[in-house]
């Protein structure tokens, strides 16, 4: 397994250095010139061409590109061109935020979905099935912005149930804060992943051992909690890995509405601005995770499945 | 997460369901708890502020943008400030002593600073333990040579830019050279003592006072500099009212007030009305009346509304689609928010928001008549109230109202709103009904809002049978566009950088074109000798007929269509004393009072 994990490591550097080919050529030829953001509305000639040469914009192309390449390898992005501010600590301070929102959010909505996924697969074409599945493209349906502005007017503002915003890095002042945007984030993310979990379960319910179970005469419960949710994994495990990398990448419109300084609004700020630096170590960062999240999908397969090895 | 910890062989799990359970109900019941346990931060005397923007940081020389310019004004000063009551706005003396001595050429300016004025206590003092030290006047050297130092990459530079005696050349050495030597005299700009700063002007300026008295020119002492770097941006050690507590640009800024402020005193006369406002009450009394000051940044509108209606803000701005939940049809306040004792303060803003033609264009640049027709096909009365709430008056020239060439009286005949006329001018522009003339390019943003007003404008244009192409960008994008004189025709607004309208006419003069701030690459030879000229007379009658010239000049040659200065609308709660809107003053909290 070590070799496989090292020969998947070393897949990476070709994947990175494609990532990194395409956002230089894309923010280099088509995206607007920081330049023009930098030096501020009364700048001459003369000073866009100081602070082009201050930041090595006007440097050849390749030097640029090397320079990248190298800021990749050494993981010094230096510092963003519109906040001045370090790259590294900008990430830094938004990841505790946004996994403070997302993490708590991405477990409550697996552990529910999972279990609706099995009940209304239990349940399978009978009322609560259709209640559940109802709900659920009801859910899906709305947009995360609906979810935001009745949440924050009638639930945070009417009702005084929550915050209507901010945040709080104390602990655990941080949690009253989160709370609503949580809700919201599961309220979301149910619909589909419950329809999804449904799915993958309904298709292992099918399956021959599953008729066998039931003719050895074991219980509902005993085949759904002990073989059909075991046989479920691979999809489920593929839907909720792949998820994780996300998680630290945060949820830009939560965070924007409900004031959280996360990590979701870095990336966006960035491609506003043309922040090529920020724009780099984000893409970059992105790129590793989801690579990184597909490493260790593959891993886990092999804990779930005797079935399947890693070569 | 808790699905993988299933074991390979399919058998036992490494956590049980129970275990799994119970884990996530402690997940709950930790949550739910801590929702209980958190109390709301008791705000006992602090100002509560909203910022729609993040903070980019706090070092002056890089405060280009008006939220950040308003936190660093919190701790640092200037040698000037403007007066926080008086209108027209006046400045008077700060850090400064007294106004300057000017020498009888207009040339010489001679700064006595105020003795016994300390920096905020920080730990970049190492010598005095963290102990503040005095400002003195070097400290003004250092800080304006440090924002002509290429290193530095300030915005702020062009305040000094070629104003100073010998600090272009300084700062050309340094770019040579690849780094500054901030112990090489300039002559311009000199500490004669440790109390007397003295300047030299290339020639004489009637700008020069509000260009030092901007956030770029504050005192920052190189300890600071020294020991932080570019963390500076992190902090903030001046001389000012406000002691930085915490600071997250993306979230929160937490001032309290500085314990060492020397002693200054509210105001004890302002402009007519405002002793009835209530506004003289504390006259004579020290600064500031908050205890500190807490400035949250919410980068969508509703939540910061909200916050306000429940009370969580002391002031806020009135977002656009909240407008007529505020304000009925009279343009006051409604009753409900009458009845919470909430206060509406309206002021008109030094702006003007504009559409501009690139003069280098072949197509628009040339041709007057053409400019002028589609200046008058434009309904402004429907744009004000239709994207602005009726926030606004329809602008004339570019000189907005409260600086001196202002003419309250004068027509501008291209803004009226005349179909018929309009398309006299296409006639004589040579495109009767708009035929011959090639589809126009308009830039815009690409936010829904910029695109609904790109629409009506073409709608205006269409009329008249002028096809009008919308191609939105991102916004570095559309500044590359129009810096590089690509663009056609775009819309822009201009806040003033001080109260003169000089401000908003050197937007024209050629010698500001493209990259710098006259975008519309405007060249009159005459509108730039009558420019030039005002730049060296003082206010006077003789300036102001000079301002009201090349105003004439620019309605004439239209390479703007003038579009409107805004109005600002912001509420207060009943218990925030003292406020009053300010175009500049970006310290103005220090004399804010909450009475409770």
């Amino acid at each position: 397994m070590l070799i496989y994990i090292l020969r998947r490591v070393l897949a990476t550097i070709p994947t990175i250095f494609g990532v990194a080919l395409l956002i230089f050529v894309l923010f280099n030829g088509v995206g607007g010139d920081p330049t023009y953001q930098m030096v501020g509305k009364h700048a001459t000639q003369k000073q866009v061409e100081e602070v082009r040469h201050e930041y090595g914009l006007d440097q050849p192309k390749v030097v640029q590109f090397g320079n990248y390449l190298k800021q990749i390898v050494t993981f010094d992005y230096g510092r963003s061109f519109s906040t001045k501010q370090e790259i590294s600590t900008m990430v830094a301070r938004g990841i505790g935020p946004s996994l403070t929102l997302t993490v708590p959010a991405f477990m409550f909505t697996t552990f529910l979905s999972v279990a609706l996924g099995l009940l209304v697969a239990y349940f399978r074409g009978r009322a609560v099935d259709r209640i559940v599945v109802f709900l659920c493209v009801v859910g899906m349906s709305l947009p995360m912005l609906g979810y935001i502005l009745f949440g924050q007017y009638y639930l945070a503002f009417k009702a005084g149930l929550f915050p209507i915003s901010g945040f709080d890095y104390g602990w655990p002042d941080r949690f009253e804060y989160i709370l609503l945007p949580m809700l919201i984030m599961i309220v979301v993310s149910l619909g589909y992943d419950v329809r999804f979990y449904r799915t993958a379960v309904l298709e292992e319910v099918s399956q021959d051992y599953v008729r066998t179970a039931r003719a050895k005469g074991l219980s509902e419960s005993r085949i759904f909690m002990k073989h059909v949710l075991k046989n479920s994994m691979i999809p489920i495990l593929t839907n909720v890995v792949i998820e994780i990398p996300l998680l630290i990448l945060g949820a830009f419109l939560l965070e924007s509405f409900f004031g959280i300084p996360g990590i979701g609004g870095i990336t966006i700020d960035a491609i506003h601005n043309s922040d090529l630096p920020v724009i780099k170590a984000m893409t970059t960062l992105q790129a590793l995770l989801l690579i990184l999240g597909n490493l260790a999908t593959d891993i886990l397969y092999t804990l779930v499945d005797p079935r399947v090895s890693l070569k | 997460m808790i699905l993988s910890s299933f074991s390979r062989s399919g058998g036992k799990p490494f956590l049980s369901y129970k275990t799994i359970v119970i884990t996530g109900m402690c997940a709950v019941l930790g949550l739910g708890l801590s929702g209980c346990f958190s109390k709301e931060k008791q705000f006992k005397n602090t100002l509560r502020l909203a910022t729609p923007a993040k903070i980019k940081g706090l070092d002056p020389a890089h405060s280009d943008d008006m939220y950040s310019g308003i936190e660093v004004s919190r701790a640092y000063e200037g040698l000037l400030q403007y007066h926080y009551l008086k209108r027209p706005y006046e400045l008077e003396a700060n850090l400064a002593e007294s106004m300057p001595t000017i020498s009888k050429d207009g040339k010489t300016y001679t700064f006595k600073i105020r003795k016994g004025v300390l920096f905020q206590d920080d730990p970049c003092f190492k010598t005095t333990e963290g102990k503040g030290r005095e400002l003195n006047a070097s400290d003004f050297v250092y800080s304006w040579k440090r924002l002509a130092d290429p290193k530095t990459v300030s915005t702020g530079w062009w305040i000094l830019d070629g104003k100073l005696v010998g600090l272009n050349a300084w700062r050309d050495e340094a770019s040579k050279s690849g780094a500054a030597d901030y112990t090489q005299d300039v002559e311009g700009l000199r500490a004669l003592d440790a109390y007397t700063l003295q300047l030299k002007l290339v020639s004489p300026s009637a700008q020069i006072l509000y260009n030092i008295a901007q956030q770029f020119a504050f005192a920052v002492p190189h300890e600071a500099v020294e020991f932080y770097g570019k963390e500076l941006l992190n902090h903030a050690v001046g001389t000012g009212p406000f002691q930085l507590v915490e600071f997250n640009g993306a979230s929160k800024v937490i001032w309290k007030k500085n314990p060492t402020f020397r002693q200054q005193l509210y105001p004890s006369e302002g402009a007519s009305g405002d002793r009835e406002a209530g506004l003289l009450v504390n006259a004579g009394q020290p600064i500031p009346f908050v205890d500190g000051i807490v400035t949250t940044v919410f980068e969508e509108s509703q939540p910061a509304w909200l916050n306000f209606l429940a009370q969580k803000l002391d002031a806020s701005a009135i977002p656009k689609d909240n407008f007529n939940q505020a304000i009925s049809e009279s343009k006051g306040l409604v009753e409900e928010l009458k009845a919470k004792g909430i206060v509406l303060h309206k002021a008109p803003t030094l702006d003007v928001t504009h559409q501009t033609f690139n003069m280098a264009d072949p197509v628009v640049g040339r041709n007057k008549y053409l400019r002028q027709a589609l200046s008058m096909s434009i309904d402004r009365a429907q744009i004000i109230e239709l994207f602005h709430n009726g926030r606004g008056i329809s602008a004339q020239t570019p000189i907005p109202p409260g600086v001196s060439g202002y003419d309250e009286a004068y027509k501008n005949p291209y803004v009226q709103y005349d179909v018929a006329k309009a398309k006299e001018l296409l006639v004589k522009a040579g495109f009767p009904g708009g035929k011959g003339l090639p589809e126009l390019e308009y830039s815009t943003m690409a936010d829904t809002t910029s695109r609904q007003m790109s629409d009506a404008l073409a709608k205006s244009f269409d009329v008249l049978g002028v096809k009008l192409k919308v191609n939105s960008y991102s916004w570095p994008e559309f500044q590359r566009n129009i810096r590089e004189k690509k663009g056609q025709i775009w819309g822009m607004a201009w806040g003033a950088d001080y109260p003169d309208a000089e401000n908003f006419l050197q937007l024209l003069y050629s010698k500001n074109s493209s990259p710098g701030p006259n975008d519309a690459n405007y060249s009159n030879a005459e509108f730039d000798r009558l420019y030039e000229k005002s730049l060296t007379l003082m206010e006077s009658p003789a300036r102001t007929i000079l301002y009201k010239k090349m105003a004439q000049l620019i309605v004439e040659d239209c390479p703007w269509i003038f579009e409107m200065h805004r109005l600002s609308f912001g509420l207060t709660q009943p218990w925030l004393k003292n406020y009053k809107p300010h175009d500049f003053d970006h310290a103005r909290a220090k004399y804010y009072r909450l009475s409770k």
